[in-house]
């Protein structure tokens, strides 16, 4: 937009409002602060003003109705149930297409434009997606009930030293496999090996016969729980699942606000989910080649 | 999608990275390539074209490559390396600032380089070698504005956030400096045949690029001590990146472009780092076979 015609539609906007929103002089131009009041309601209203333009392009591409959407093989039923009747109350006029998909599937699906909204997993690629706020799946460990560290009440990851670790396959997640490693040895613990396997019995197997540990959030052990295998809280709770739920940039809507809502809720009511924890100092090495 | 790609796209996969790639033989113009024509963001990749366009500048006569700059220690507020690490007043030379750009991608020498230069020219000299998705919108200081601004007031540590990730323009090829893995091979393969300025220029350019100091991308996938990496990396927030040429003893040539962007938003991540090794050796190694199969005698 021109110079001119723009200062014009800014002199129709505050005759319009009855309030002045910049001060102009020969030289420069500053918002008031009247103006600055304006500004956040201003820009709720564009973002609000995208997503009905989002919701009208899915009614103009014949998708009207319909959200699809993806949960990770992880989520409990439970919570599934409580979120399917949650979107319903705040969606009724939406048909929901869920389908049970990996992240990696789901970021595939993103990029064909093939998926609307979904719950992923943390460290993925975030390019093309925005992301709801991050929820905090806390993960204890799970130990044979006479290993000593069966006895306390928090154990400190380093009390893990000496036996394996029972995880799951690193090609199934390689980042998140990557970074739970890490954050092991960043807390005294290197296992002294990693014993890939996925299925409760295998895992319930390895530590019952070779003392080994694995780690698993509290909402997915059975009740009752299994006579000879604890779970115990880890000191300090450094190890979670990482969720948000995520959508492609720019196509926000109604329907997609729904879903996170009730996927949101449904976490909190029924999952030991915490909002993340505040950001760890960073310290950028040489090679990093940017600096703030 | 051939053998190769395959590999490729499994080392990508294994490191946790999406990847992006292109290589080839400079003399005989053999290729492999992973989404080669991809836009990626070049971030200090980009100090390669205006190095390539400072000595087209000094080939014209516009300055003398050994003319001296004072750089004072004020507004060095944006490097870990070089000039912007240092805190007294120093003096270079336009070339020796080019070694410390080219060496420890020094921010600083890059933007008094480019303050000569002008982005204009260094956008004339990539078009004139035919790069066309090749585009300098800004300064590195610019660019690292943008990124503080986006972060917003944590400051370094909000880069550790996925939101912020989402966030940043700097990470958008369609709103920063930009090329394609194709281009920069082709950037590449001019430099090695002396198609982007005189003899003299191209031996200065290639020294630079074999003078930088970093271990941990393209060099770290030749473990040879009889092959010789030039490269130039380039970094932000979760992108690695680094486009380089390969030179055997028995004459073969490769220049090969990566470019990466990690899944995890951590800054140390030495896998991602040396999947950028491991891919240009698969595709070196694709390249070179005929000339391997040949000497062996099979």
């Amino acid at each position: 937009m021109g110079q001119p015609p723009l200062s014009q539609r800014i002199q129709r906007l505050e005759r319009e409002l009855g309030i002045r929103l910049f001060e102009r002089s020969s030289r420069h131009v500053t918002i008031t602060h009247g103006g600055t009041l304006l500004l956040a309601e201003a820009r709720e209203i564009l973002t609000r003003s995208e997503a009905l333009l989002a919701t009208a392009r899915r009614i103009r591409d014949g998708e009207s109705g319909l959200l699809r959407a993806a949960l990770p093989p992880d989520v409990s039923g439970e919570t599934i149930a409580a979120l399917l009747a949650d979107f319903a109350d705040r969606q009724a006029g939406t048909e929901l297409e869920l389908h049970e998909l990996t992240t990696a599937q789901q970021l595939d699906r993103f990029g064909a434009g093939a998926l609307d909204v979904g719950l992923v997993h943390h460290p993925c690629d975030v390019s093309g997606l925005e992301i709801g706020p991050l929820l905090r799946r806390e993960l204890g460990v799970l130990l044979r009930h006479d290993h000593p560290a069966a006895q306390l009440t928090d154990v400190p990851l380093a009390a893990l030293t000496g036996h394996d670790l029972v995880l799951f396959p690193r090609a199934d997640a390689p980042a998140l496999h990557d970074e739970l490693l890490t954050t092991c040895a960043r807390n005294g613990y290197t296992p002294t090996a990693v014993r890939h396997g996925q299925s409760p019995s295998f895992i319930r197997g390895l530590i019952l016969s070779s003392q080994a540990v694995a780690f698993s959030p509290r909402d997915t052990q059975p009740a009752p729980p299994h006579p000879q295998i604890i779970w115990r809280h880890l000191a300090g709770t450094p190890l979670a699942w990482r969720h948000s739920v995520a959508w492609r940039q720019g196509h926000r809507d109604a329907a997609v606000d729904a879903f996170a809502e009730a996927v949101t809720q449904a976490l909190w009511g029924t999952d030991t989910v915490s909002m993340d924890q505040p950001l760890p100092p960073l310290h950028l090495r040489p090679t990093a080649e940017y600096w703030l | 999608m051939t053998r190769t790609q395959d590999h490729i796209r499994t080392a990508f996969a294994d490191a946790a990275v999406t990847g992006w790639l292109h290589a080839c033989d400079i003399d005989t113009g053999a290729e492999v390539g992973l989404h080669p024509d991809h836009p990626v963001v070049t971030a200090s990749v980009h100090k390669l074209c205006l190095l390539v366009a400072l000595h087209q500048r000094a080939e014209q006569g516009d300055f003398d490559l050994t003319e001296q700059i004072e750089v004072p220690p004020t507004g060095r507020t944006f490097g870990l390396t070089g000039l912007g690490a240092m805190l007294d007043p120093a003096r270079v030379s336009l070339r020796d600032a080019a070694y410390l750009m080219m060496s420890v991608s020094d921010n600083i020498a890059a933007d008094l380089l480019l303050e000569r230069v002008g982005l204009d020219a260094v956008n004339r000299t990539t078009t004139q070698l035919g790069l066309a998705h090749t585009l300098a919108v800004h300064t590195f200081r610019q660019l690292l504005d943008t990124i503080k601004k986006d972060a917003g007031p944590s400051g370094t540590r909000a880069l550790s956030d996925p939101h912020t990730i989402t966030r940043l323009t700097a990470l958008d090829p369609a709103r920063t400096n930009r090329s394609t893995p194709r281009d920069m091979t082709r950037l590449l393969s001019c430099i090695w045949r002396d198609e982007a300025g005189t003899p003299d220029h191209g031996a200065a350019i290639r020294r630079l690029l074999g003078l930088q100091v970093w271990p941990h991308r393209l060099a770290s996938g030749f473990p040879f001590d009889d092959v010789h990496v030039a490269g130039k990396t380039g970094s932000l927030p979760t992108l690695r990146n680094e486009v380089g040429v390969v030179e055997y003893p028995d004459g073969g040539r490769y220049a090969v472009a990566v470019f990466t962007r990690a899944a995890n938003t951590a800054a140390t991540l030495p896998a991602a780092d040396a999947v950028i090794g491991t891919a240009a050796r698969i595709a070196v190694d694709a390249l070179r076979a005929p000339r391997t199969r040949r000497r062996s005698g099979t």
